[in-house]
Formats: structure tokens, sequence, C-alpha cells
């Protein structure tokens, strides 16, 4: 599928902002599976330096900094994408049974395994407790395959929690989420991770877009798409399996990616410091355009 | 040691005199383990021999009184050490023992190796985590060991530039084994701190004990430092010839503050807190009085987690917002590197040897203590089977440990049950006794274990050496762990020389050519907003000590004579403590004001009390210790030491005599201040917070006295001209009966008169005036025109209506009130305006969004 990802965020300040620095993971990371064509940025005011680099995931980051007093900050990237089904994995991929992936994370020597440790262990916003091994156990019975029983825990979130977007902020504790049994994607992309390491085993975030269908008979309309956000789960030796527990599915084509990480953490589409400012104001506002045009390749 | 040496040492000490009476022949030696002074008891090691003959001579008794000295010299020259577990409390002082610990030539340069070598392990392990992570990818190094470690920081994944080293600065724990071998305890990167202490336990010792000093074969400390300043000045990319480079300290609340005065000054560094510094255009600034001033290398003595708040910790004050983007471009260079913490992991240790080979091509040559790391399933199983014999510890900085063998059952269990739940979060050491070195106690020598930090610096390719560092030992023999954290008490550690060193002092060498400066817009704004600070509570502290002085003298002649107490129910209202109900008895009474005035003394409580002012004096002194005289800084020691010893149960005389020596502390150090700091841009925001306070303090006298008074009369003004000190002059110029017209004029309107308003506020506009205006308006800054209000509303007051006020009429004329009114508002908004023109403290960074969870 091709899509034109355009991402609008507007902070608005009570008072003057001297100084604010900001990163920006808002550039889509280009995958096996997804293509893009340069960003077009555009950030106002203007910033005085403006620098991309690529951090320790492998995520793009636009640094900038804008230094002239200014009371609202609109930053717009617009990104022409095409996301291929051809994801290592689907619902048919064979994988060997949970306990043996969780064995082979923790001693197998090839470089890539011991690397994916990494999405073991806690992190900022998620960390390792029996409440979410308990909760995950239903789904993780012995010997079942790792991809199966993955498949039936982002199933299980999809049924028995609530898509409530006033129930939590990002501050919002995860065993609260578990306990409430209703929150966001974010929510429930970072439980889906808390259960595999609670159970030994590796599971990362991924932000990004979803292409959201009008219902039936009604225009598409603008604007009215949102970030979204997933999890995969580690397969020693096989490579990374992505599920969407907030849509019950593994994304194919529609599930454009941005970037990944530990957890919501390392990938905030857009944090900044400022000097000054007052009280601030957030607009977001994210539109997911299906793109009749073929992608003719990336420009120079 | 040889039989030839053993030999020697016996026949050096038969030399001694008789054995019962000597020092050496009560040293009480352990019969295992391994003393640093004695090989067996009453058996000198050879290179002891000197110095146990020179300590013989001095005497024990000699000796502690030296050692008194010493600690005279510490407190007076305000040398403190915060404890960590309250960071917020009195300081501690710093103990020094003044028995040197020796260390023979050949040893240390073993030593010396040993550490070279672990600085550039330690360098090439960072090169390896923050690009290729080979160590983690290969598994030289677990991964988890890395991760898991907060000092992990993966914003700083390739964050150096080519060319740049992580590690400038490197502080190792060791300590040495009953076997005689070093090993390593600890390293300390982010804020490798007690190089400063070390040298000022140097410069101290030195002048106690000259004895001990003069000629002695010891390796100086100095040409380390002056590398060390060197090494600071070739980090420089932008400015090669004169870098700005400047230490970055968290300011007085650090526990180690002290320190980084001390070398600020002993390097020529600006000292700087997070606040001061501001990154623009991709480099680093320093905020100053005359604008921005371009930093390029910054000597870091925050955690590395706190340093800049939009990548690392976000909820960090003391950040520098854009630091590490700054860094990665190569604009600044930080010594250390953001994300050096994680070398401080204690797990690193059983897989240096490793590391070592792979990365360096090298064996490791100085060991760690002997360290289980309980991830790996052989260590953690030996960890579990043998607890009652080592020590536990979490890997996280600052984490708990446990004693296995103190633990009960249940306590085993409970650890056990953490170990498993995360096992990677936990090592395991066997301690071994330490090994020990005389202390000065009671005027005896008594083994102690010891501990040493030694310090290691970047050098062209290599690294360097200090040659001695700072020794540590516990005042007990079990505790060394815990009173180690506490601070502890520490020593001189020599290395020996051949021959003679000569004295080497940075701050008389000069280096190359100099440009000539005077203090003035490079004051940071800061420091210049502390200065206004220091000269306000200094003025406070003397104007609250006057009025508590004369409200305790009123107390006593109405204890004595029986006669009018009622002017004291004003200098109640005058210091803000509310009059004790009517009490059933004179003596009831007299019981509930003296103890309403002596809790004014020291009750942290009231915002007014002596104590309370006294705290805002000293953090503002202490933070900007670099532009006070030593002088003036000991007499800051000595108002401290004299509101801490402070006896409880004072009687009223006792308090007003103990007053008149604070205030004459005070004086000398606000006098002192006037004598000492050059009259640029920092002493005009002292000058002008003392004369600010004055004035406003003198009006609200007069208003109290002329206005509000409970009880008016000549009792009352008498004691405002006590206050003001001003009754002599008076009785001098008018010899006759207090009048309220005189009074005025010598108060008010007398400009020859540094106690009147008139001659304070043509002292402020003065001042005011030649402070440099940051924008550079050719107008009247709002300062300016506030003092300009105040002194043309005085001027242009009508004297004669004001003299209205008859010698028997007790209430003042309508005119007055007004007049101080008139006087009073512009100048209660001139702090304000000062700290908005000159402080610019007003903005506070805060994130966009909060990210913790």
């Amino acid at each position: 599928m091709r899509y034109t990802i355009t991402h609008r965020t507007l902070y608005e300040y009570t008072s003057g902002v001297s100084l604010c620095h900001n990163e920006a993971r808002l550039l889509p990371r280009e995958t096996p599976w997804q293509l893009h064509r340069p960003s077009q940025i555009r950030i106002k005011p203007r910033p005085a330096v403006s620098v991309e680099r690529v951090d320790f995931f492998g995520n793009r980051v636009l640094y900038f900094a804008i230094q002239d007093i200014h009371q609202r900050l609109e930053v717009t990237v617009a990104t022409e994408v095409r996301v291929l089904d051809e994801r290592p994995f689907d619902e048919s991929s064979a994988s060997p049974p949970w306990e043996q992936a969780r064995r082979m994370l923790q001693e197998d020597p090839d470089p890539e395994i011991v690397e994916a440790r990494l999405f073991g262990l806690n992190s900022p916003f998620i960390a390792i407790q029996p409440v979410f091994r308990e909760y995950a156990e239903a789904s993780f019975p012995p010997g079942r395959p790792l991809l199966e029983a993955m498949a039936d825990l982002n199933t299980r979130i999809y049924q028995e929690f609530k898509y409530d977007p006033h129930f939590t902020t990002v501050a919002t504790p995860l065993d609260e989420v578990l306990k409430e049994r209703r929150g966001v994607c974010q929510d429930f992309a970072h439980l889906g991770i808390a259960c595999l390491r609670s159970l030994g085993l590796a599971g990362r975030y991924i932000s990004g877009y979803l292409e959201t269908l009008p219902p039936p008979g009604q225009p598409r309309l603008i604007g009215a798409d949102a970030s979204h956000a997933w999890l995969a789960v580690y397969v020693p030796g096989m490579g990374w399996a992505e599920f969407d527990p907030t849509n019950d599915c593994m994304p194919r084509e529609k599930h454009v990616t941005l970037a990944w990480g530990r957890d919501y953490g390392d990938v905030a589409p857009l944090q900044g410091v400022v000097t000054g400012g007052g009280s601030h104001s957030l607009k977001v506002s994210v539109d997911v355009a299906p793109n009749p045009e073929p992608l003719r390749g990336k420009r120079g | 040691m040889s039989e030839a040496a053993l030999a020697f040492c016996l026949e050096e000490s038969e030399t001694l005199e008789s054995p019962s009476e000597t020092l050496l022949a009560s040293y009480p030696v352990a019969e295992s383990g391994y003393d640093e002074m004695c090989s067996a008891p009453g058996v000198l090691r050879p290179h002891w021999v000197a110095m146990a003959q020179a300590l013989e001579e001095l005497g024990g008794d000699e000796l502690e009184r030296r050692h008194n000295e010493v600690q005279r010299l510490l407190q007076t020259d305000g040398v403190t050490y915060n404890t960590y577990d309250d960071p917020h409390g009195p300081q501690r002082h710093w103990l020094v023992d003044p028995i040197p610990l020796l260390m023979t030539g050949e040893e240390w340069t073993t030593l010396a190796e040993g550490l070279e070598q672990r600085a550039r392990l330690m360098n090439a392990l960072l090169v390896d985590l923050y690009d290729r992570r080979l160590a983690i990818r290969q598994g030289w190094l677990p991964a988890e060991l890395v991760y898991a470690h907060p000092g992990f920081l993966h914003p700083c994944y390739r964050s150096l530039p080519d060319g740049n080293r992580w590690l400038i600065f490197h502080g190792v724990d060791l300590a040495r084994g009953p076997d005689g071998v070093f090993r390593v305890y600890g390293d300390r990167t982010q804020s490798p701190s007690g190089a400063g202490y070390t040298l000022e336990n140097r410069i101290t010792l030195a002048r106690a004990l000259p004895m001990l000093y003069r000629d002695a074969p010891l390796r100086r400390l100095a040409s380390f430092l002056e590398t060390e300043r060197t090494t600071l000045a070739n980090l420089s990319r932008h400015h090669p010839e004169n870098p700005h480079v400047v230490l970055l300290s968290p300011g007085p609340n650090s526990p180690v503050y002290f320190e980084h005065a001390y070398l600020a000054n002993y390097l020529s560094l600006s000292l700087v807190e997070g606040e001061d510094l501001v990154v623009r255009d991709s480099r680093v600034w320093l905020k100053t009085l005359g604008g921005l001033r371009p930093v390029d290398v910054i000597l870091r003595r925050v955690l590395d987690a706190f340093c800049d708040p939009l990548e690392l910790d976000g909820d960090s004050l003391l950040g520098i917002p854009g630091l590490l983007q700054a860094a990665r471009g190569g604009h600044v260079v930080l010594a250390n590197a953001l994300g050096s913490s994680i070398v401080e992991n204690p797990g690193l240790g059983p897989f240096l040897p490793l590391l070592c080979r792979q990365l360096l091509g090298e064996d490791l040559k100085l060991p760690s203590l002997p360290t289980w790391w309980c991830g790996q399933l052989d260590d953690r199983g030996y960890v579990l089977a043998h607890l009652d014999e080592l020590v536990v510890r979490s890997i996280l900085p600052g984490g708990p440990y446990w004693e296995g063998r103190k633990l009960d059952a249940a306590a085993q269990a409970e650890l056990i049950k953490r170990i498993q739940d995360q096992p990677h979060l936990f090592i395991a050491q066997a301690p071994s006794p330490l090994s020990t070195t005389p202390v000065l106690e009671d005027g005896r020598l008594t083994p102690r274990p010891v501990m040493l930090r030694g310090f290691v610096v970047a050098e062209d390719d290599g690294y360097r050496v200090m040659p001695g560092g700072l020794a540590r030992v516990s005042s007990g023999m079990d505790t060394l762990q815990a009173s180690l954290q506490k601070g502890g008490i520490s020593k001189d550690w020599w290395v020996l020389a051949p021959t003679p060193q000569r004295h080497v002092s940075l701050l008389r060498q000069a280096y190359g050519p100099i440009i000539v400066t005077r203090d003035g817009g490079d004051l940071p704004s800061r420091v210049a907003d502390n200065l206004f600070w220091l000269g306000r509570y200094g003025e406070r502290l003397d104007g609250t000590a006057r009025l508590l002085r004369e409200a305790l003298g009123r107390l006593l002649e109405w204890e004595q004579d029986n006669t009018d107490e009622r002017c004291l129910d004003d200098l109640f209202e005058a210091l803000e403590i509310p009059v004790p109900p009517v009490a059933e008895s004179p003596r009831a009474r007299f019981f509930a004001l003296r103890q309403m005035l002596l809790n004014l003394l020291v009750d942290v409580e009231h915002p007014g009390s002596l104590q309370t002012i006294f705290n805002g004096l000293s953090r503002t002194g202490r933070a900007v210790r670099n532009h006070l005289g030593d002088d003036s800084w000991r007499l800051l020691n000595r108002l401290q030491q004299w509101i801490q010893e402070l006896p409880a149960n004072l009687s009223a005389r006792q308090a007003r005599e103990l007053l008149e020596e604070e205030l004459v502390l005070v004086a000398s150090f606000c006098g002192l201040n006037n004598e000492t700091m050059p009259h640029h841009q920092g002493w005009l925001f002292f000058d002008i917070g003392r004369y600010l306070e004055r004035v406003l303090r003198t009006l609200d006298l007069f208003k109290l006295a002329f206005i509000t008074a409970r009880h008016p009369g000549v009792p009352l003004w008498e004691v405002v001209l006590t206050i003001t000190d001003n009754l002599t002059a008076y009785r001098r110029r008018y010899r006759s009966a207090l009048h309220p017209t005189a009074i005025i004029d010598l108060l008010l309107f007398d400009e020859g008169n540094p106690r009147s308003v008139g001659y304070q506020l043509r002292r402020l506009q003065r001042h005011i005036g030649r402070l440099q205006q940051p924008n550079g308006s050719p107008y009247r800054s709002v300062e300016e025109r506030l003092v300009l209000e105040a002194l043309s509303t005085l001027q242009l007051a009508d004297i004669a209506a004001l003299a209205t006020l008859s010698h028997d009429s007790t209430r003042s004329s309508v005119e007055l009130i007004r007049l101080l009114d008139a006087l009073h508002k512009p100048l209660s908004g001139l702090s304000d305006a000062l700290t908005h023109s000159h402080f610019s403290h007003a903005e506070v960074a805060q994130q966009l969004i909060m990210m913790r969870p």
C-alpha cells in the first residue's frame, strides 16, 4: 500500500518561549518491507539549528532548536511511504515452543540473539512484575509454539480490555491498566511487552500509523487519524514478529512503521525542553491518506 | 621482606629509646594481616624507619597537639564534606590524621602501571560499548550487565566525536589484602572527587608538621595537577590558545562542593552550575552580566544522567538542555564524556581480565576484589552456597549491600529470593581484611584498616597517575564500608622518592602570555545574584543581632531596676515575634520574654532568626566561594562555628555578650569584603544588597518609632539611635535630650551619616548607575529610575512641615507618614527590578511532555 502521512503537532504557550530544544522521531525508518521518499518537514518558527541523526535503536531523530521568542510551535512532517506485504511473519508462521525460545534467548551466543536480550529487561515504562506473568500464563501453556501463544495473548488483550482514551495518560502505571482492563494502543502494547518480559522473552515497542477506514458510505475525514503503537516479539534466530493487540491482528500493509525501542520513552514522536512559556496546550493531527499514485523509487 | 632488610630494620629500631616509652613499641600489630608500617610487632618496614624516628622525636603529646592544629587549620579554611545521607544537613568537617601513609617508589611504580592500564582499558571499553558493542556481541561481557545498568545511556551512542577520549579523569578505590597485593574495589568516572582534598591535606599537614615535610623525600603532587590543567586546555578545539574551561558543579549542596571551589581556584577555571550555562547555536555559553560567553571545555562534576534534561534524565534541574547534542557536534568537550558511568559498574570485575586481553591485547595488571556475578548460573550457585562468606551487592549505583554472615535465616531467605528474581542485578564479593596503617589516637599509634583512592588523568596519548592520593581509614575495625560513605578520616599518602623533591605550586607559575583582565562583564549572573543576597543577609544578620542585643539589654535593665519596660513591646514588634501574654508574676514574665528572645537565636522555624539568616548567608557565601578572600571565608566559618557552638540555656546576660561577639564577626566580614574584593561588578552587587537591606530596615525602624509604636517617646527613640549606633553622634551634636526633629535630620537627611537614609540612597544610586546594562539602552534602567524616585522624594521633602514634630508631641505629622510611604514604595520594588534585569532567573525550563510513568 502507498500512503502520504501528514503528522502535525501544534504547541501554544501562554507566555513567550525564549529557547527550545527538541527531538522529533517523526521520520519513518526504512525496513525491508517499507520504503519512503524524503519527508517534507515544516517547522514554524524556523529553527536556528536542525540536525538529523540515527539513534541507538536505528531510528531517525531530528534535533532542532528555536532561539527566537515564540508563543506557538508548529511541526508538520509529511512523508510518502510504501508498505509491502513482506513482513517476515504471519499468522501461519511456525515457531519453536516458547520455553525453547526463552532458553535460546538466554544461552545462544549468536550476536543477534545476544543483542535482543536488551528487550527482555526492564525499561522506564515497563517493569517486570508477577501480575503480568500470571496474566500471560493462560496463553503460554507448556510446549506451545511462541507465535501461537503470542497470538492468543494478543486476542485476549483485544477482547478483555476496553479501548478508552479518557482513562489513561502517559503517566498511568501499567499495573493499573491491567487492573482496570482499559487503556489505549500504547498501554496495550506496553502490557503485551510486559507479559513477554515477565516470562523471560523479549518484546519491543513500535510506534507508527494505521490506515483507518471510514464507516461505509461516509467520506474519509482528513486529520482524524492518530498515532498508533503495537509490539513485536523476538523469535530467536528468526527475527521479530509484530502483533497489534488494539486491533487483534498481525500488521501487514496497513501499519506504517515510524520507530521502535524498549517502550514509548524511547520513541516519543516529539519531545522538548522549553525555557519560559508558562503553561501550554497541545494539538496533534494525523492524516494517513491512501495514495493511488505509484511510488517511483526514491528520489536522489 | 628479605633477611637483610629485616636485619637492617631490626638494627634501626634498636637505636630507638627504651621500648616501653616509644610510640612504636606500643603499636599493637595484629598477628595476621598486613600492616603498612611493621612487618611484625616492633619490626619496621625499611621505608618507615626515618618516619618512625621523626615521629618518635616529636612524641605522642606533641603529635596530638599538631593534630589539633591541623584540624583547626582545616576548619578555619572551611574544608567540609557533606554526607550523602543528609545532603542538606550540617556540613561535616574534613578529618585528617597527621601520620602519612608511606609507599616506596618501586611499589608505587608497579601500582601506577596497573592504574594506567585500567584507565586505558575502561576508555577502550567505553569506545566499544557506545559503538560496535563487540564486547557484548562476542560474549566477553554479558548483555545484562550493560543494558540493565542505569549507567549505560543509549542517547550517548556514537556521541563522542572522533579523536576525543571518553575518559579524561579516572579515580580508583584500592586496598591491600593480607597477602600484600593491591586490589581494586571500585571505579569513579562521573565525578572522581578527592584530588582537591588530597592536595589540601598535603598543604595543611606540611604547614602543621614542617619537620616531617620539609626536605622529605616524597613525590610532589603539583605536577599532576599541572597535567590536569594542560590536558583540559588541550581539549579545546575552538580556542586552543586561550580556551574557556569551566568546572560544572551541582552547587553548594553537593557533598564535595568544597573540592569544586578549591579545584576551580587552583586550576583557574570558572566555577559554574547548570543554570549558568545555555546551549545556543549548538554551542555552550556562560551567562554573564555582559552577555553570553562561549565555553570550550567542561570539567564535569555532575552525574551523567543529570546533565541534559532533553536527552537524559528529564527531571533534572541541574542539567543544560541540548548539552549532549552540543558535545555530539564537537562544539564543547566534556571531561569525562557523558555516558562514562557505565564503567563504574562493580559487576565488570570478573570480566576485566578477558576484556583486557581482547581490547588491549594485554594481561590485566591490577586485579579486582574477587567478584561473582549472579547473572551466571555457576557464579550464582557459588554465591548461594557461600552466603556466609560473602558480601552481596546490587550493581545499581548507591544500591544496598548485605553481609551474609550478619543475616539471620529469614533475612538470608529474603536475599536469596531477591537474587533469584533478578540475578543479573547482584554481585557478591569476598571481603578480605584490609591492610592496616598507624593512626594517632590519644597520643598513641593504633593500626586501622586503610583504603586508597588513586587518580589518573589523560596526558598526550596515554594516562598519568598521581604519585599518591587519598588514603582513608575507618574509626573502628569493623565499620569500614559504612564509615567511608560518611567520609571517614583521611590521610596523606606519600610516595617516596630517592631524593627530596622541589616544591612546586601552580599559583606561583605563569603559563605563557597572559591577557590582563579585570572583573567585569564576565561575571556569571548567578554569582551576581548570590553576591547581592550575601550583602542582604549580612546586613540582615547585623540588624537583627542589634535589635536582639538591645531587647536583651532592656530586659536586663527592667529586671534590675524595674524601669520602664514598655518599649520592649515595640522591640518585639520590630523582631516580628509576638509579645507573650500577661504572666502572673514579673518573674514569670521575665522568663517568658527571655525565652522568646533566646529562641530567635537558633529557631530555624522563624524566618527572622539568626540561624535562618545565617543559613542564607552561608548558602550564598558558599555559592560564591571563589569571589571571597581567604580571610573573609575564614570569618564566615568563624560565624558558623559561633552559631553551632551556642550553648543551650543561655542567660540573658550571656546571650548579650555572645551577640557582641557576633556583631564584631559580621562587621569584620562585611568590612573585609569591602577592603579585599575588587570594587568591580561583583562587589557592586554585594554592596547594593547591603545598602538596600539597610535602607529598608532603617525605614521600618523609623516607621515603628514615629508612627506605629505602641509606646512612643524618648525610650524608644533612644533605642532607635542605639540600634543604628548613632547615639554618640547625636549626643556630640546636640548635647541635649532627644528631640524628634534632630533625630529625623540625623537619620533621614544627613547624607554624610552612613546610617542615614539619605546617605544610603546616594550610595545605591551611585552603584546602580555603575552596573553594566545587559541591553546597552541609552535610557535609565528600571532600577535607576526607582532609586532616583526615592532620592528625589527625600530631597524634595518639606523639612519645615516635618519639623512640626515638637518636643512634647509623640505623634508624627501626616507629612512624615506620607514621606516614609513614598520612600518605601520604589525601594521595595528595587530588588525585583535588579533580579529581572541582571539575574534573569525568572524563566525556568520545562518539559513539553512528561516522560515518566
